[in-house]
């Protein structure tokens, strides 16, 4: 189908984790993304594990494969005269740079905004750091957990009697990079319209304030009542028929509460309950101890059942509620391949493999499916390829090759 | 549209302005999304109803019990636990997203809603909801009746699993979908019964930047096309792909993860650190803590200068990534008993000082009176009519030539109905008054909602 961002061009600068991802956003999207490298090494992802067979090489980190795919990789060497004017003339055919160096490395190698944006007025410059690219913290070294103790909800999540937790493994970063393709498309739009493009500070920090947890909801409603939230850990998930609760092959979730209190009571057959003037109003409901009482009932009931046996359940009598489930127990679950969910992604080097599917879906109306991904470049796969689009010869390639500038 | 055609910073108009976009959407990753959109200046009209509340939208009730009111953890209540006449305009969560947006009320259960809905679809650029399928298709919002309307109407439909398929109305929230697609588990504390791990989450955000993002794109694609779209983003299917590396290294290696808490996959230290308690603070915020990651030998070694530890430096135990990483535990003991008397302020400055990743764990009023956060202005003072005035969070992003501040304040119930129903709908004068007077618009939810 024909895709949105067609004919957009992406220069990425970005390495790691929360800059690939915000390009990929884009690149899933139909933007023509040119990944640049350093000419050897390549982007320090390659170099993450874990490696496809725990055999770790350049072309083989999941982490990589899964953060670049359907993009364009270059070798170039930025420090060069030669590196830096081929990077120019890519941002000449360009509608958006991003970059996550910290902060000053653009400015140091003399690619500000301002330079760039004499090469291209209509150029969208995203810029993603830590910290943003001023203000006290500029230059402070952050990783997904300081970022998340920082920014994100991590003073309030977790149990009372053991240590304040982050959010699993690079989800941080991963949103961030998100948040900054949002930006980055919005800047879009403006520059579209107006044949202006502009430079957008993409604070990790302040991303995380914002949006990770929904913190800013919790930053403004702290000031309503000046209840600062606080580690609440099982207990806090524990109000009326609600909590992780113990099962025959694991956790369930369940939400009840007392509004919502009939559709559990009757999932579990205690619809006698709604007969009772200790039971039959939300006021009555919201007694201190209606939680535990009605815990006596739901917990036998939950351990007689499976993960698999309560979600049916659930669905029937429309409560809310989750099975703890692994990754394996998600990726096997049929019911997302029913939808075509998963992606299978044939690279060179790993052979296929099964892959997190499109953030969303377009329904054209006229049957048009969104198309496969490409697997994630080689280091320079495609140096010779765009070099030729920007009008060098061979000779020319050979030369940039024997000087290490590709 | 009259909001913010003047900018402090050069650019006359928000990017979305001219484009309408209504929503229904519940709870916070639908709300989240459309606040984005109104934040750059599409006008985002909430379709709500004075007879029927929409739980987990204005709160969960329209009229909560005191009782329920004090059960509220914190940051998600109402100003000073009090609900006050209309409770609607005063919680919390609502008025966190609902800055930037219009609300109409009108009964879509109804054929008079209906038309009047009909009438909106024609003339707006998109519709934004987040229910389950089934509701949705009740009240009639399907692709297929609503692009007869107006074919070149964008739909962003965001049930948690979609439109169709074997989870198509299968109601969950944020928590239970995370739990469904493996997160809490992968996140909770390793060696812990599951339940103590927290339930936040992150998809709900992630979700909103996802219903947004998806708006955008349909927009580009009606630019190109002359033609409206449906997207459809599933919460789940958009929240999945933030825990990739967990993904591929199952699917490339059928390795499973599971409760890993604050750990790193090689990393060491990597842990949150308990500081000294906080002196005279109010109770539930004595606690301080500090995170400290090491990346590389040399951050440990300047670690181990700055704990004063030179032992620690030579410990067989702690020498190179790998050691470091199995003999984590006895590393953190150690690293925990040096932070137990320290302040986590100064511990950051002094470790970020020597280019170690370190910060101080901040509460919400830590938050507010950062120097950093202060400095970048990431704070705005607002005042709500019904809910006071406050400290807001504006943006998470700052463009260089387009406003970045709050230009209203969370939308009151009905705020807009003249407008909507006169100037977006086309109704006369006489036809607004029959619809005040019939109370379907009004500004006060009916005596029987609760």
């Amino acid at each position: 189908m024909l895709m949105p961002m067609d004919g957009v061009r992406v220069v990425d600068l970005t390495r790691f984790t929360a800059g690939p991802f915000c390009t990929r956003i884009l690149s899933d999207y139909g933007a023509d993304v040119i990944k640049i490298e350093e000419p050897g090494a390549g982007d320090p992802a390659r170099r993450m594990p874990p490696f496809h067979k725990d055999d770790p090489g350049l072309e083989k980190s999941g982490v990589f494969l899964f953060l670049n795919t359907n993009k364009r990789s270059v070798t170039l060497n930025l420090r060069t005269e030669d590196g830096k004017s081929i990077l120019k003339e890519l941002v000449k055919g360009a509608d958006i740079l991003v970059e996550n160096f910290s902060p000053g490395v653009m400015d140091g190698l003399g690619l500000t905004y301002d330079v760039l944006s004499e090469i291209n007025p209509k150029l969208v410059m995203t810029s993603i750091s830590n910290f943003g690219q001023w203000g006290p913290y500029r230059d402070w070294q952050a990783t997904d957990l300081t970022l998340y103790g920082m920014g994100g909800n991590m003073s309030g999540s977790g149990d009372p009697e053991l240590e304040p937790l982050k959010t699993t493994g690079r989800m941080t970063s991963y949103h961030v990079g998100y948040a900054s393709a949002l930006a980055t498309a919005i800047a879009l739009v403006n520059a579209d319209l107006s044949g202006e493009g502009e430079l957008i500070d993409a604070s990790a920090f302040e991303i995380m304030l914002q949006s990770i947890d929904s913190r800013m909801q919790r930053l403004l409603g702290f000031q309503y009542n000046d209840k600062v939230p606080e580690r609440l850990g099982a207990a806090g998930q524990m109000g009326l028929g609600s909590g992780t609760l113990p099962c025959l092959d694991g956790h369930f979730m369940l939400t009840g509460g007392p509004v919502m209190f009939p559709n559990i009571a009757r999932m579990i057959d205690a619809e006698y309950l709604l007969e009772m003037p200790e039971w039959n109003t939300v006021a009555a409901r919201s007694r201190p101890e209606a939680a535990e009482e009605f815990e006596a009932l739901l917990i036998p009931w939950t351990l007689e059942r499976t993960k698999e046996q309560i979600q049916a359940k659930c669905m029937e009598f429309s409560v809310l509620g989750g099975p703890m489930n692994t990754i394996e127990d998600l990726v096997n679950d049929e019911r997302f391949d029913e939808r075509g969910y998963w992606q299978t992604i044939d690279h060179p080097e790993t052979g296929p493999v099964k892959y997190p599917g499109y953030h969303f879906r377009f329904h054209t109306g006229d049957g048009e499916a969104m198309p496969e991904r490409r697997p994630a470049p080689l280091l320079g796969q495609h140096t010779s390829e765009i070099l030729i689009e920007l009008g060098r010869t061979p000779e020319d390639i050979s030369g940039l090759r024997a000087q290490g500038t590709i | 549209m009259t909001n913010g055609t003047t900018g402090t910073n050069g650019r006359k108009k928000l990017p979305l302005e001219g484009l309408r976009i209504l929503d229904i959407t519940v709870v916070w990753a639908g709300p989240y999304g459309t606040m984005h959109l109104a934040d750059w200046g599409a006008e985002v009209i909430r379709i709500e109803s004075t007879s029927h509340f929409a739980t987990s939208s204005r709160g969960t009730m329209a009229r909560p019990p005191k009782a329920m009111v004090a059960l509220r953890a914190g940051g998600m209540g109402y100003p000073d636990d009090e609900p006050g006449e209309r409770p609607w305009n005063r919680n919390a969560i609502f008025n966190t997203h609902a800055r930037h947006k219009k609300s109409v009320t009108l009964d879509m259960t109804v054929p008079e809603g209906q038309e009047i809905f009909e009438r909106l679809i024609k003339n707006s650029d998109g519709l934004i909801e987040n229910n389950v399928a089934i509701s949705m298709e009740r009240l009639g919002v399907t692709w297929e009746r609503l692009s007869e309307i107006n074919p070149r109407l964008i739909l962003i439909r965001q049930p948690a699993f979609g439109i169709e398929g074997p989870y198509k109305n299968y109601r969950t929230w944020g928590n239970h979908m995370e739990a469904l697609a493996g997160h809490p588990l992968l996140r909770t504390y390793p060696n812990e019964d599951p339940a103590r791990g927290p339930s936040g989450v992150p998809s709900d955000a992630a979700g909103g930047i996802g219903g947004a993002l998806a708006f955008l794109m349909g927009l580009r694609y009606r630019n190109k096309t002359g033609k409206g779209v449906m997207i459809e983003a599933p919460t789940a299917e958009n929240f999945i792909p933030l825990m990739g590396e967990f993904v591929m290294d199952y699917t490339m290696n059928g390795r499973v993860h599971t409760q890993l808490g604050n750990q790193h996959p090689y990393f060491a230290p990597h842990q949150a650190y308990r500081c000294k308690d906080a002196e005279g603070a109010v109770p539930g915020e004595t606690e301080r803590w500090v995170t400290i990651v090491c990346r590389s030998d040399a951050e440990f070694q300047a670690l181990c200068g700055i704990m004063e530890a030179p032992g620690l430096a030579l410990d067989a135990r702690f020498s190179g990534a790998l050691e470091r990483w199995k003999h984590r535990s006895e590393l953190d003991a150690l690293v925990s008993q040096w932070t137990s008397d320290k302040d986590p302020s100064d511990l950051a400055h002094r470790l970020q000082d020597a280019g170690i990743a370190a910060g101080m764990i901040m509460n919400e009023r830590d938050v507010l009176n950062d120097p950093h956060v202060k400095e970048r202005g990431f704070f705005q003072e607002v005042t709500h009519p019904e809910a006071g005035t406050h400290q807001n969070p504006t943006y998470g992003v700052k463009l260089s030539k387009t406003p970045n501040e709050i230009r209203r304040h969370a939308v009151l119930l009905g705020q807009d109905n003249e407008y909507v129903y006169k100037e977006v709908a086309g109704h006369s004068d006489d036809e607004y008054k029959h619809f005040v007077e019939t109370g379907m618009a009004g500004m006060d939810y009916a005596e029987n909602v609760s």
